[in-house]
């Protein structure tokens, strides 16, 4: 068997793992952008109480909030070719790469998640701001730009920071469904040369760092956003 | 679209039969979070040399791990060095014999420590320094003025935040399919390997772990009228 | 000159404001009274179009609205000619004390900048600001945050300022001091719409003091006339209930 851990493993592996960290960063980024779009139209449909949907994205919400991110990536990887290939005569799990499923359930993922920060970061600011805004001449759009926004994102800022980390360490999910990212990258190297320690404990620096990083990133820009007042660090 | 009905209720079937599994995944290590996790977060707030730092490390780093990273590795040192072990203190057991659901155990329980420890310091901090300082001044002891006036007052906050952790492991406790632990996810899926009805079956294991977060969620409402009734005041 | 006419206004069932007409003259301060839920606070928000009153008409200057049916032009039209000092002083969290009495004038009105700040270091000069410039309002104290609220107003050059309960959410020792910023306001010949708790206030400043209950207009009339010889009975029991609480206020 030998030994459990060699330092000369682990430098091997770096090369061999760190090009797949795109994998996982593109992950993060599609789901971040297309979350944030798809969480502020959550929002909306909150705000302006549209009917019908605003029933469809509280069960949507409540759907993602309250299942695993496993289940769910599962429930793409399979469901998107059950219901989509009998309707259109595709072959979408052969067309497909795998990562293009982790895609759509990280942004479907993402946007509930998102959605529930942005309507608690919008309903903690008083109306007294908005009306404020208006009373000194404002208009709407205006009053919601410089005076409601500003606040919004300052208040969402942690959650949202925090939603980050979450989301760099659920992408380690995504081997489950065969795509290479860092974790998966670390698998195949286990298959192939028996030796997989030394790559998970790679990744789990890769992992700690990423997550420090933001952590650090997001104190930085809650204190530039400090408004006067006192925050615990 | 494809939706076997039959399939979906054998799946159903399936994955509340080990349902037991996820919940003693739950439960166990919710216990033990709640006791670390108190600790870790009182070392932590009121300082305790060295240790208290070696703590806030300890979390700031830990949480910083993916579960299923830490599980993949977890589950690895036990395969290879669980018979090594059983020799060394002389068990007649080998790993044939051991059931790696207490490696899933052992990984979300240090998940459950390290998330608990933080919501519960939110708590502590929340309350006012005057608690303390009145507790000593009517001559308790820090352990006294902590069991006595701090820890009541600081279980109304805690409750919201524990719950979210009590959710978050629910969903967490999916992941040791990973490692061949049967549980609701792996368990809806045993008839689909059989039937191909692998869509259904993670429905199936969907539905469940929602029944289980909504029947959570909406216990903890009513658990947020009973306590804390001596936090109202005329303000809010 | 500023008028409501009929001005009316329910909140579900409940009548808040029935039948109310109001006429303000160019430089008159106007103090309104009246017990709480009397429709005073809701008469001062649908000026500034901070409620939608059901029907009435709004005169201001040579600008006359339908309070009801206006376009949102004519409502910010409104807003440009009306400032606003809240209760609770509603300043912008995210600006500082300059900021908040700068954001009316620069993106309100256009102001140049360099011309905005001078305004409004100005009038922060005035109110007894002058080393708070880059403070916030959670640096600030009630009454400090109440007189950038006074500044912020004044500085737009309204042609009526509508004072909401100005001190009432303020620390009893601050009460005096922005009271007093108050009347220097008033002191300038500015248009005044306050509603206010405090009568000896009323009585120095007002030219008119109108007394508002269950809706309506009850009695109106000069200080002297209200305070010491009110018609009314309900402007008498209200009066006589106010003076045994207010240990401040003598005739």
């Amino acid at each position: 068997m030998g030994k459990l851990f060699v330092w000369d493993r682990f430098f091997e592996n770096i090369p061999k793992i760190l090009p797949y960290l795109s994998v996982t960063f593109s992950i993060v980024v599609y789901a971040t952008l297309f979350g944030v779009l798809l969480g502020i139209s959550i929002v909306l449909v909150q705000i302006k109480k549209i009917p019908v949907l605003v029933q469809i994205v509280k069960v949507y919400v409540s759907f993602m909030r309250g299942t695993p991110m496993l289940v769910q990536l599962m429930l793409v990887y399979y469901g998107i070719p059950a219901l989509f290939d009998p309707v259109f005569g595709t072959n979408i799990n052969r067309e497909w790469g795998a990562v293009n499923f982790a895609y759509v359930t990280f942004i479907l993922n993402q946007g509930a998640f998102l959605s529930a920060i942005f309507y608690s970061a919008i309903t903690s600011i008083s109306y007294g701001q908005t009306e404020a805004g208006l009373s000194v001449g404002l208009t709407e759009f205006q009053t919601f730009h410089r005076i409601v926004l500003p606040q919004m994102v300052k208040t969402a800022m942690p959650p949202f920071g925090s939603d980050l980390v979450g989301l760099f360490q659920n992408s380690s999910l995504v081997f489950l469904i065969g795509v290479t990212d860092i974790m998966g990258r670390a698998k195949t190297i286990g298959t192939a040369t028996k030796h997989v320690l030394e790559a998970y404990v790679f990744i789990v620096l890769i992992y700690i760092i990423i997550s420090l990083g933001v952590r650090l990133l997001f104190f930085r820009l809650n204190n530039k956003m400090s408004f006067g007042k006192e925050e615990m660090g | 679209m494809n939706f076997n009905l039959e399939h979906f209720k054998e799946s159903l079937i399936y994955g509340l039969a080990y349902l037991p599994n996820t919940l003693s995944l739950v439960f166990v290590p919710l216990v033990i979070g709640l006791t670390f996790g108190t600790v870790i977060a009182l070392v932590r707030v009121y300082k305790v040399p060295v240790i208290g730092w070696l703590m806030a490390v300890f979390v700031t780093v830990y949480q910083g791990i993916p579960i299923v990273v830490a599980l993949m590795i977890y589950n690895l040192i036990f395969m290879l060095k669980f018979n090594d072990l059983a020799a060394f203190l002389h068990l007649k057991k080998s790993i044939s014999d051991m059931n790696n659901i207490w490696v899933g155990i052992f990984a979300l329980s240090m998940a459950a420590v390290c998330s608990i420890s933080e919501a519960v310091r939110g708590a502590l901090l929340s309350i006012d320094k005057g608690q303390n300082e009145a507790g000593y001044s009517v001559g308790l002891t820090t352990i006294q003025t902590i069991r006595r006036i701090i820890i009541p007052q600081m279980i109304p906050v805690a409750i919201p935040m524990l719950i979210n952790n009590v959710v978050g492991l629910i969903k967490a406790s999916s992941v040791v399919m990973a490692i061949g632990i049967v549980e609701i996810v792996a368990g809806a899926t045993i008839p689909s390997s059989r039937t191909y009805s692998f869509f259904e079956g993670y429905v199936a294991a969907a539905v469940i772990y929602w029944g289980f977060t909504v029947v959570v969620e909406s216990l903890a409402q009513r658990l947020k009228k009973y306590t804390g009734k001596f936090r109202r005041n005329l303000y809010d | 000159m500023i008028e409501v006419k009929n001005i009316k206004k329910n909140f579900g069932k409940h009548s808040v404001l029935k039948d109310v007409s109001v006429k303000v003259e160019d430089g008159q301060v106007v103090v309104i009274l009246g017990p709480s839920g009397s429709g005073k606070t809701t008469l001062l928000r649908c000026i500034n179009f901070l409620e939608n009153a059901d029907s009435g008409r709004l005169t201001i200057g040579n600008l006359e609205v339908d309070l009801k049916k206006s376009t949102k032009k004519e409502i910010l039209n409104i807003r440009r000619r009306t400032a606003f000092v809240f209760q609770n002083y509603n300043l912008f969290a995210n600006k500082t004390a300059i900021e908040n009495v700068m954001e009316g004038l620069v993106t309100g009105r256009h102001v140049p900048k360099a011309q905005a700040r001078e305004r409004a270091e100005e009038a922060l000069n005035w109110v007894g600001l002058s080393d708070k410039f880059n403070y916030y309002p959670a640096q600030l104290s009630g009454g400090q945050q109440q007189r950038v609220g006074i500044a912020r107003a004044f500085v737009l050059d309204p042609e009526v300022i509508l004072f909401d309960e100005p001190t009432s959410a303020l620390d009893p020792e601050l009460v005096g001091e922005t009271l007093d910023i108050i009347k220097k306001v008033a002191e300038k010949g500015i248009t005044m719409i306050v509603v206010t708790h405090e009568m000896s206030f009323a009585q120095d400043v007002a030219d008119k003091v109108i007394f508002m209950d269950g809706g309506i207009v009850v009695e109106e009339g000069t200080p002297e006339v209200i305070f010491s010889n009110p018609k009314e009975e309900r402007t008498k029991q209200f009066l006589s209930r106010i003076i045994s609480l207010d240990p401040n206020y003598s005739i």
